[in-house]
């Protein structure tokens, strides 16, 4: 099975990324992927929460503003997919990662991953994230109708980008009731069920997009498929030191 | 007739928990394992008040309710193949091989596999109030209806929260096994505390008017017992069973006949469970002596508590000191407000209630007890004991206000009455 794991931490008390702190945190990482790194299939950290625009489609045309979806200090400051066999190697695999220590990973099963340019993007292109949020509807999961019918729209979506190459990966989870949430305090492993924040959780799933800059970040973003209500934070990926 | 049906059912209920955990492991589904067995159920209540109940229960249960599985994921096979052709991105994952036919074979259940189930429902990625449910549901055989009413929720309420657990464990993946031994220590306190609190939600109600819901208490003596079978090494295994079967024993002493709480020191101890007690004081001598060097457990530390006050003739006999060491070695080993709340309880009777206050003063403040009867309960009895009744009235006023249940209200109220009357 694969896994989403999403790295939380408070922003307020956190290294913000580029910082001497945050670099120097990059080693315990770097182990982590050295250790597991057959389960790991994709990663990559964001910048902060207030580099974020979020497009809400509450209205015709969709509402664009700065800002994240959801204003907290605690926001997700990374992504894993993981490849594991059950929940509990999943766990076994997000205790490992040195935010669980300070902060949390909310683990999310996914319905897929998919790599859809080879790991490519665009000439000269920076990479984005695009978060997906909104209420849940009830019976909209995999499986069900309505599922099937977002799925079809999100084929079409990443059909009309490929040859543009502007979207390199996405996935699909599963609804937030399937979440579980890892924390580590004192070397104790804490697993609770659900999202850590169930306000400020992805629900549907996610895209890494490439794009020259944040207009054409934001204008792919604005054409992700999105039930009336929903919304998309996208927000730029943290581009690590070299070495 | 009417009888027979009656003991196939209950014959049924006692077997289906074993046949079920092996279904769900040949299934790799709960929900098909409990809508195997629920099919089963219409055909053994259709066929054994005429036949009888078959020699091997258990087995009958499995091999049918297998085969009803089978014909019915043969039926729904075509129309899922259908399904998965119409959508091949963001769809789901291919669905495992087709069923294989009915099998003439007969299956028996296995132990393990209960073990299996039991870790699986008390797995921490579910909410304890979903691992107690299911527990109840998949390994006890209670009814939806059945744990409705002994939590006093709906029953639309506890459909759905079973419903979304075993949504969780199919979408999540959240694995049928006994956890490896590297696990386990992470692993078995929220089966054991699942367990405790189906007992303490029995013993010791936390809303309503009746305090003791017996069908509950039955159930935990139950699962710890079916625990200690399944896991005869560990030693907390044996704690909680002795820790839930000395409670236990002390049911029938516990209520008046009006319903009314009787304290411990009131209680008649001949209507103490004698059986209930030799089982629990030789649990929990199992338990001290798995534990060996590593000392005892949480829950052995408390069943040795119970002991205590199991061994002691009279409320007068009791051995307070070593109550309040074994409280001490709790805090140790398992801190919390409400143990030091009860070692300050041992105190007031070991060392005499000047000293208990003083221990009760040190955890007053935790903001855990604040909206609780449980402090001013405490102190209200030690100033009662001192001799101090207006600043006791006091205590059992707040006491009242916040308790929980009638029967606990009733008895603040009763003790209030005496305060006053003795000129506070």
């Amino acid at each position: 099975m694969q896994y989403v794991a999403l790295l939380g931490t408070d922003e307020r008390t956190a290294p913000a990324p580029g910082s001497d702190e945050y670099n120097a945190n990059l080693g315990g990482y770097a182990a982590f992927s050295e250790r597991n790194g057959a389960a790991i299939v994709d990663a990559a950290p964001l910048q902060r929460s207030d580099t974020a625009t979020t497009i809400r489609h509450t209205d015709d045309p969709p509402l664009v503003t700065d800002g994240p979806y959801a204003e907290s200090a605690e926001a997700i400051g990374g992504y894993y997919v993981l490849e594991a066999e059950t929940l509990d190697d999943a766990i076994e695999l997000a205790r490992q990662i040195p935010v669980a220590e300070v902060g949390w990973v909310s683990i999310r099963p996914a319905v897929g991953w998919w790599d859809y340019t080879g790991g490519e993007g665009a000439e000269g292109a920076d990479r984005w994230l695009a978060l997906m949020y909104g209420k849940e509807e009830p019976d909209s999961g995999p499986g069900t109708d309505a599922w099937a019918e977002m799925a079809a729209a999100h084929q079409a979506f990443v059909a009309s980008q490929a040859d543009a190459r502007t979207i390199t990966a996405g996935g699909a989870v599963h609804p937030l009731d399937t979440a579980t949430t890892v924390r580590v305090r004192d070397g104790e492993v804490l697993v609770t069920d659900g999202p850590y924040a169930e306000s400020a959780e992805v629900t549907g799933g996610l895209y890494v997009l490439s794009a020259a800059d944040r207009d054409a970040a934001v204008a792919l973003a604005s054409r992700i498929p999105s039930r009336p209500g929903g919304a998309v934070e996208v927000r730029p990926l943290h581009v690590l030191p070299a070495g | 007739m009417a009888d027979a049906a009656a003991i196939a059912e209950r014959t049924f209920r006692e077997e289906s928990g074993r046949a079920l955990a092996t279904l769900a492991r040949l299934l790799g589904d709960l929900s098909a394992a409990e809508d195997a067995v629920q099919e089963a159920f219409v055909e053994a209540m259709r066929t054994w008040p005429v036949r009888g109940v078959p020699d091997r229960p258990g087995a009958w249960i499995t091999t049918t309710a297998r085969n009803r599985a089978v014909d019915r994921a043969r039926r729904e096979a075509g129309r899922g193949r259908r399904e998965r052709e119409a959508s091949t991105v963001w769809s789901l994952p291919a669905e495992p091989d087709p069923p294989p036919s009915p099998v003439e074979e007969v299956l028996v259940p296995v132990d393990d596999d209960q073990l299996r189930l039991i870790f699986t429902c008390c797995h921490p990625a579910l909410a304890p109030a979903a691992q107690v449910g299911l527990t109840l549901r998949l390994v006890c055989g209670l009814r939806i209806s059945e744990i409705a009413r002994a939590f006093l929720q709906p029953e639309p309420t506890v459909a759905q929260r079973l419903s979304r657990a075993k949504a969780k464990i199919r979408a999540a993946g959240i694995p049928f096994r006994v956890p490896p031994a590297h696990l386990l220590p992470e692993r078995v306190p929220p089966v054991l505390a699942c367990i405790y609190l189906v007992f303490t939600e029995g013993y010791s109600a936390s809303a309503g008017d009746a305090l003791v819901r017996h069908e509950l208490c039955d159930e935990a003596v139950r699962l710890a017992r079916l625990l200690v079978e399944l896991m005869p090494d560990e030693p907390e295994a044996h704690g909680l069973a002795a820790l839930v079967l000395l409670q236990d024993s002390r049911r029938a002493a516990r209520l008046s006949p009006a319903g009314d709480i009787v304290l411990l020191e009131d209680q008649d101890r001949s209507r103490w469970d004698r059986d209930r007690i030799a089982a629990g004081l030789g649990a929990l001598g199992r338990a001290t002596r798995l534990a060996g060097g590593r000392g005892p457990g949480p829950y052995t530390l408390q069943a040795a508590i119970a002991a205590a006050h199991a061994r002691a003739q009279s409320w007068a006999a009791t051995d307070w000191p070593a109550i309040a060491a074994r409280y001490a070695d709790l805090a140790a080993v398992a801190p919390s407000p409400v143990v030091e709340l009860n070692r300050a309880v041992a105190v007031s009777f070991a060392a005499g209630p000047e000293a208990g206050l003083a221990v009760l003063d040190a955890v007053a403040g935790d903001r855990r007890l604040a909206r609780t009867h449980l402090v001013p309960a405490a102190r209200a009895d030690m100033l009662r004991r001192l001799g101090r009744p207006a600043e006791a009235a006091d205590a059992y006023r707040t006491a009242a206000a916040r308790a929980r249940t009638g029967p606990e209200r009733a008895f603040f109220a009763r003790r209030l009455a005496e305060c006053e009357g003795a000129g506070g």
